[in-house]
């Protein structure tokens, strides 16, 4: 009883999802979102590079992004700049494996 | 072939219907460190509490129709995997949860798969290293046909998002 009390005091209550999405999950780690306009071939191969999970690898003149592998660690966010941002999603389950890989055109000039 | 793919819709609609109110999940770890299994647990807990959604977690596979597989598919655990999914009663589906079960992590090599894939038939993929448990609950709806996917509408281009 003493539980159910101090959860009325305290308002703890079980998450509405999905009718609603709870404001925190802005904060859960997810994979990067890039502005494919600011990503030079240089950056995106930094990207690669610094990726832990081997979720980005480049083909031709485009980065390829495996949601499957990424982990959210956000390190590409934070060596991206401008380039690269949290993309903040985190219903990214799908039926098809396909539907995982992203492919970002390279825009950026250099 | 029109009347085949017909039938196999409305068999899925009922499938989804049934499993809908009432969906018993097996738990299988092929290898995992343990973190997607520690999300996984969440999912009880009153935050979250899964029981609300008819999803329960059932340690027989006779009684389960869902077969969730963590971890990078180890070689040494392929009889049990497979036997765990003979043993579920069709319908049933299979979700893979966790980078490691998606392919990202290991390479294949003489000790494990790399992915679940190579093993049994997978239904559902549920990314994230680990995937938060709300993401694994839209990935459970998503399997039972009570969420749409989201990730197929999604670039991650943010130019792109933009213009449209």
């Amino acid at each position: 009883m003493l539980w159910f009390l101090r959860g009325l005091r305290k308002g703890v209550v079980t998450t509405r999802y999905p009718r609603e999405r709870d404001a925190w999950t802005d904060g859960l780690p997810s994979p990067p979102a890039f502005r494919s306009d600011l990503l030079t071939p240089t950056l995106a191969g930094r990207l690669v590079d610094a990726c832990h999970s081997g979720a980005l690898r480049l083909e031709g003149d485009e980065l390829v992004l495996d949601l499957g592998s990424c982990g959210g660690c956000g390190d590409c966010v934070r060596l991206g700049g401008e380039a690269v941002y949290r993309s903040g999603e985190f219903e990214l389950a799908s039926r098809d494996r396909e539907a995982l890989v992203k492919r970002i055109p390279l825009g950026g000039a250099g | 072939m029109n009347d085949e793919l017909r039938l196999a819709g409305e068999l899925r609609e009922r499938i989804d219907g049934l499993f809908g109110r009432s969906l018993h999940i097996r738990t299988f770890d092929s290898g995992s460190c343990a973190v997607c299994e520690s999300e996984l647990r969440l999912l009880s807990s009153p935050y979250y509490d899964l029981h609300r959604l008819g999803l329960f977690f059932t340690p027989a596979p006779r009684h389960a129709d869902l077969l969730l597989v963590t971890g990078a598919a180890v070689r040494a655990a392929d009889a049990a995997l497979r036997k765990t999914l003979e043993a579920i009663p069709e319908p049933r589906l299979v979700v893979a949860v966790g980078a490691c079960a998606l392919g990202g992590v290991f390479e294949e090599d003489e000790l494990v798969h790399g992915r679940v894939d190579d093993v049994v038939p997978v239904d559902v993929y549920i990314p994230g290293c680990p995937p938060s448990p709300l993401a694994l609950l839209h990935g459970l709806l998503v399997a039972t046909g009570r969420l749409e996917e989201k990730v197929q509408a999604l670039s991650f281009d943010l130019r792109r998002e933009a213009v449209a």
